[in-house]
């Protein structure tokens, strides 16, 4: 019996939809392929509402069945994802060393796929009342503020696009932003419409209040005057952090906020170690964006493998 | 193997499908509670996980001892049922 550990072809760090996407492309064409996945295929694509700007669907549809579709249709031709939680990354020989929580695994080449996250405000109260009045996922959390007060804090499309999904349950929301709306026309015509949200402009989020472990109230600022709003909960959507920090000590090149940085062909810092989706610098924090991508990326892997013959260990 | 496994979930709860498909995966049955169906469960959900949110998976043992899982964490997910 060999003790020679076979590399696989290609492991994808990450199961959302750019790694979904590219895993169709790259099993069409016989590379075997391995997703490792930390939270949930489809990443936060899957906790999104609805999503109504990916192409081919004119009703739109939810996030969670079109992660459920890209995850089948990756998996129908012979994608296999696993769960477990990647630690690092390095060159070894010929080939990268994908340390995880499971082990090191060895591959000819890598796509990191890994998204981002939300960020947090960093405001007094924010962490002491996470997940018992302060969220990040309405399509988990937001069944429970049935009848209640809500704070959603946020200009952006997520934050709009929360906001009018948490109006199926709460009877009010105040929804706080910083500076402007960023978010698109068709989702303020959808806001002006809905009664039950009221929109404070120019107005920071500064601390979150409750007594006896429940939210009671937002401390904010507006025009330099201290404004309060009385609620039963907070549901946070201020912008997106990329998942890298499990390359911290890797020779990977990342930008000041950590996504990474990649040439023309998304390949990395790293010799065969690919880049595609929300993670990469540049990246247009899009689904379709993302899926695109990692199509690009699957066509250069193949390349890449094409040019590159099996070592043996 | 245990006794008997429930779940609090919601309708878009993409982590309770999750769940969900991790314990079928692994041959268990479970009994689900919707909390969108069943909003008076709310309370019961929360009083079990201190949290709100779900999914709450509750796992209880040949012995009657309980374990409680929030959200869906492998870690502590696999450990309960084996």
């Amino acid at each position: 019996m060999s003790s020679e550990k076979k590399a696989i072809d290609l492991i994808m760090v990450g199961a959302g939809p750019a790694a979904l996407a590219a895993a169709i492309y790259t099993t069409r064409e016989d590379i075997e392929t391995v997703l490792i996945e930390k939270a949930i295929p489809g990443g936060l694509a899957a906790v999104t509402d609805w999503v109504d700007n990916y192409p081919g669907f004119p009703k739109g549809i939810s996030g969670l069945d079109l992660a459920e579709n890209l995850r089948a249709q990756a998996e129908r031709f012979g994608a296999q994802i696993e769960m477990g939680e990647v630690t690092g990354i390095k060159r070894q020989g010929k080939h990268v060393a994908v340390e995880t929580t499971d082990g090191t695994k060895l591959a000819r080449a890598v796509l990191i796929a890994t998204g981002t996250d939300w960020k947090k405000i960093g405001v007094p109260g924010e962490q002491e009342f996470y997940a018992r009045g302060v969220h990040y996922c309405a399509t988990c959390d937001g069944a429970f503020y049935r009848d209640k007060k809500l704070v959603v804090v946020g200009g952006g499309n997520s934050a709009v696009q929360e906001a009018l999904f948490l109006t199926r349950f709460a009877s009010h929301i105040d929804l706080l932003v910083r500076s402007t709306f960023k978010a698109s026309d068709v989702l303020l015509h959808e806001l002006e419409k809905n009664k039950k949200i009221t929109v404070h402009l120019g107005t920071t989020t500064d601390e979150i209040v409750g007594e006896n472990g429940k939210v009671n109230k937002v401390i904010g600022t507006h025009k330099g005057k201290k404004v309060e709003f009385e609620t039963d909960g907070v549901f946070v959507f201020v912008g997106l952090k990329p998942n890298t920090q499990f390359l911290k000590n890797s020779s990977i090149d990342l930008d000041e906020i950590g996504f990474i940085k990649t040439n023309a062909k998304l390949e990395s810092s790293i010799p065969g170690v690919f880049v595609a989706g929300d993670v990469r610098h540049g990246a247009t924090m899009q689904i379709a964006s993302a899926v695109g991508e990692g199509a690009t990326a699957a066509l250069h892997i193949r390349e890449y493998l094409e040019g590159t013959p099996q070592p043996s260990y | 193997m245990p006794k008997n496994i429930t779940i609090y979930t919601t309708n878009t709860c993409a982590y309770c499908v999750m769940v969900k498909r991790f314990l079928s995966s692994k041959g268990h049955n479970y009994q689900e509670v919707n909390l969108d169906t069943d909003p008076a469960k709310q309370q019961e959900a929360l009083a079990l996980s201190g949290s709100l949110t779900v999914p709450v998976t509750v796992v209880t043992k040949q012995d009657d001892s309980r374990e409680v899982v929030v959200g869906f964490n492998l870690s502590k997910l696999a450990p309960a049922i084996a």
